[in-house]
């Protein structure tokens, strides 16, 4: 077990100039593909805020506040964690099959290939943080030592993100099937998660409110929201801090098994 | 281990399943796409591999690379070894410059490695001015001078080459044998796969003829090179009517038939 863990960490370390690499010019190879090339990465997520903005912010005023806080700003606070863990599940479980002209042609780390598609992922999310930080500063919300928070967050997102893929982008190999049933699956899990309703509604299940400290992203979208609105500080999660990261580190264990197990039987697999 | 043989194969045996026609049989056939192969390269030998279509050539060469595992015997492999894949982790959208920098990168170059082969790569590639074009306006000929450059200058022990010198234009056949030649001065192990035997001739010091997953002779270029053209001449000159008898039998000859499958074996020994 820990000798996978260690092949696949040793792996991913001593590559970190191909992780690089591979992301930066499969992102160049996306701007070359339109004309307009970087400004779509910014355009994109402009969008998306400007829809949810009019959709909560001016035709659904019903919902003006939470916590003392416009609901729209509140809202963006939380999705942009699941505009950055969302596509990185769908692509990661697609890491290794989208590279399989590689992968059979050359002596190739696989396990590498899932932090490839989470690094991606992590520029198109720090261009949506750019639009976001943007937009607060009109409604009010000014950078302040809280929000150096968000750099652990992102790092824990990243985390499950790199670790969960581990596991998916295997299994994907194995069966196709994998990537239809998380594609069918992401709405729903959207929607368990505390994202577009406040996780105070669970306060009188006493059973859900526990189970949610199970959801892994729950966590990231409570921390990003912390951070930005609340200021209460990394240590208030208490007990959900420590499920977290075994939760992380148990997928880790199992996807780098995984990884260590077919590392030569992909080719195989096709 | 014996430091003067690059590659060894001791009763070497790869196997593929089957589907059988009708979905109801359960226990598959499995076929040996290389049956108990047995031989020893030195080292600084230029190895000559011909075998008709479909005798395993290809599944012998993913193989002496390392990307895939042999299922019975063994393989001794002193050095590092690396196949040339030609269009292998070219980015259509890419330029000829960041080809070599993301192909460099894949193949796992480091970044000042890099920085050195790329004029090497520019000058063997013959590209001109199409360097700063993206590699979908390119020619099939440019694409594949353009990949077989940057393999070349790997520095690798041992060198695999499949059908690669096949693509492009006499000329540059012609040029990458005798860059080839330089390598083979420099004392590399060079693994020849080719179906033009006039190549094998006069490239090859030894030579290697795979029929039907199985060695059937490895000597002396000429002596192996009269015998295979002896035996194409042979084959071509059958009836119809024989030349399928004679796939059959050899097709039979690689069977391993009811070969119980446990479902443990069908998820993860595919």
């Amino acid at each position: 077990m820990f000798k996978s863990l260690r092949y696949v960490l040793k792996e991913n370390f001593t590559n970190l100039f191909r992780i690089y690499s591979i992301a930066k010019y499969e992102l160049l190879a996306d701007m070359r593909d339109s004309k307009l090339g970087l400004f779509w990465n910014f355009a994109n997520p402009t969008i998306q805020v400007l829809t949810y903005w009019l959709v909560f912010g001016i035709i659904m005023t019903g919902r003006s506040e939470q916590d003392g806080i416009p609901y729209i700003c509140w809202l963006l606070g939380g999705i942009v964690v699941w505009f950055y863990v969302s596509p990185c599940i769908t692509n990661g479980c697609n890491a290794i099959y989208s590279k399989v002209n590689v992968i059979t042609k050359m002596k190739f780390p696989v396990s590498i290939l899932p932090a490839t598609v989470i690094l991606k992922e992590l520029f198109n999310h720090l261009c949506l943080m750019v639009v976001l930080v943007i937009l607060f500063l009109f409604f009010g919300f000014y950078p302040n030592i809280h929000w150096l928070g968000l750099i652990y967050y992102l790092f824990c997102a990243s985390m499950f993100a790199i670790s969960l893929s581990m596991i998916t982008s295997v299994l994907n190999m194995l069966a196709r099937d994998t990537r239809k049933l998380i594609l069918a699956c992401m709405r729903l899990l959207m929607y368990l998660t505390p994202i577009v309703w406040a996780p105070s509604k669970l306060s009188k299940h006493r059973l859900l409110s526990v189970l949610m400290q199970f959801n892994p992203i729950d966590y990231i979208v409570q921390g990003y929201r912390d951070c930005f609105f609340y200021h209460q500080g990394i240590a208030s999660f208490g007990t959900q801090i420590i499920i977290f990261w075994v939760i992380t580190f148990v997928l880790l264990i199992c996807g780098s098994y995984m990884m260590y197990k077919f590392k030569h039987k992909f080719i195989d697999l096709i | 281990m014996n430091q003067e043989y690059a590659i060894e194969f001791k009763h070497v045996s790869k196997i593929y399943s089957l589907k059988s026609k009708d979905k109801k049989h359960t226990n598959d056939k499995r076929f040996y796409a290389l049956k108990d192969i047995n031989f020893k390269i030195p080292q600084g030998e230029v190895v000559g591999v011909l075998g008709t279509n479909g005798s395993g050539k290809s599944t012998m060469s993913v193989i002496l690379a390392g990307i895939s595992e042999v299922d019975e015997g063994e393989m001794i492999v002193n050095g590092e070894q690396a196949l040339i894949a030609i269009n292998t982790g070219l980015n259509m959208q890419l330029t000829g410059m960041e080809n070599i920098e993301l192909k460099g990168a894949l193949l796992g170059l480091s970044k000042k490695r890099i920085e050195e082969i790329k004029q090497g790569v520019i000058d063997f590639a013959e590209i001109g001015d199409f360097l700063y074009q993206p590699v979908k306006k390119y020619s099939s000929g440019m694409k594949s001078r353009l990949g077989f450059s940057i393999n070349l200058c790997l520095d690798p022990d041992i060198l695999i080459v499949d059908e690669a010198l096949s693509v492009g234009d006499k000329g540059f056949a012609q040029k990458c044998l005798n860059k080839m030649t330089e390598l083979k001065d420099n004392g590399k192990t060079i693994v020849f796969i080719s179906h033009t035997l006039a190549q094998v001739r006069e490239f090859c010091d030894t030579a290697m003829w795979i029929e039907g997953g199985m060695l059937k002779e490895y000597g002396e270029v000429d002596e192996v090179c009269d015998h295979y053209a002896e035996y194409v001449d042979y084959y071509n000159g059958l009836s119809n009517a024989d030349k399928k008898k004679e796939r059959d039998d050899k097709f039979e000859k690689r069977l391993l038939v009811n070969h119980k499958v446990s479902l443990f074996d069908r998820i993860f020994h595919l």
